[in-house]
């Protein structure tokens, strides 16, 4: 393993395999680039290649740059196994339908409980259709711009987080490890999609980072 | 010297005169500064990726010496960019200089 080989190893680590191998191509003609010019102006075949690769500089700085602008293999995985899942939606209407049926069915419910004369278990069926709605409604609703996505999230966060505290209330801060637990992929989905969008230019995004 | 912040308006300033290629854009910046900007060549690129995903610079394929090299170019918003950050960096310069000079 020469010495460059070494370098890009450790530049390239945890990045998927699209941006290493961009990474691959243009230090390596960044290396050979440098080498040629060293060994025009006398230095010998070795030293030329100290060099080039000292020029480069800290592997391990250059791979926390890249990770700030690159897909890393996580965020590949997430946008590819994020298009199956939108491809599968988008591919059976009906799925489409049966999405924007779950909010429909629980106000219905929640309806239902209500004429029953169970308030409580009513109030919160109809507050949790309300804070889902905008994940089951996200499909078939017209947002293919930045500021669209912009809106919708702010939207969505507002549904979730006013309908956690109205089924809560003052409990939440009890039950915040329960909350916090289940919340985090939530969260975690959310940044490192936001993650995504700030690596992609926007003609870039597939239709899973706009909502 | 620490120029921190500053490579990627330098790299839009090489790439007004021409598309260039990382490591002529490294050089040009290099020889332009009389060796005061040395920098490390590995960080020239995540600095070119964020301006072209920022739509600032675009890059194709060409060939040079019968190699195939990925050349940069500036775009329309770039030099936007460019009009704006060597506008704010007259004012800071002026300013540090007023500072700076009294002492």
């Amino acid at each position: 393993m020469t010495g460059l080989d070494r370098w890009l190893l450790q530049a390239t680590r945890h990045l998927s395999r699209d941006s290493t191998a961009r990474v691959r191509t243009e230090i390596q003609e960044h290396y050979e680039a440098g080498r040629d010019a060293a060994i025009c102006g006398g230095a010998s075949e070795d030293e030329a290649e100290q060099l080039a690769l000292t020029s480069l500089g800290d592997a391990k700085t250059a791979n926390c740059q890249y990770r700030q602008v690159l897909l890393t293999s996580a965020e590949a995985r997430m946008l590819r196994e994020g298009n199956q899942e939108a491809r599968l939606i988008c591919s059976r209407p009906w799925l489409k339908g049966l999405a924007l049926a779950v909010p429909v069915a629980a106000v219905v419910v929640a309806n239902a409980l209500f004429l029953a004369g169970a308030v409580e278990a009513g109030r919160v069926v109809l507050i949790t259709a309300i804070g889902l709605a905008p994940l089951f409604a996200a499909p078939i609703l017209p947002i293919y711009t930045p500021f669209r996505s912009r809106i919708f999230r702010r939207v969505k966060w507002t549904c979730i987080a006013g309908a956690l505290a109205l089924i809560f209330g003052a409990d939440a801060l009890k039950l915040s490890w329960l909350l916090v637990a289940s919340l985090w992929p939530l969260v975690w989905n959310e940044w490192t999609r936001a993650s995504i969008r700030r690596k992609l230019p926007v003609q870039k995004w597939p239709e899973q980072l706009y909502i | 010297m620490n120029f921190k912040g500053t490579l990627p308006t330098l790299i839009l300033e090489a790439l007004m005169r021409e598309p260039s290629h990382g490591y002529r854009i490294a050089q040009t910046i290099k020889e332009r500064s009389q060796g005061v900007l040395d920098f490390k060549e590995g960080t020239l690129y995540p600095a070119l990726h964020k301006l072209e995903n920022e739509g600032r610079v675009e890059s194709y394929e060409g060939i040079e010496k019968g190699r195939p090299r990925r050349y940069y170019r500036i775009t329309k918003s770039g030099l936007a960019a460019l009009k704006e950050d060597r506008a704010e960096w007259r004012e800071m310069s002026r300013a540090v200089t007023m500072i700076l000079g009294e002492a």
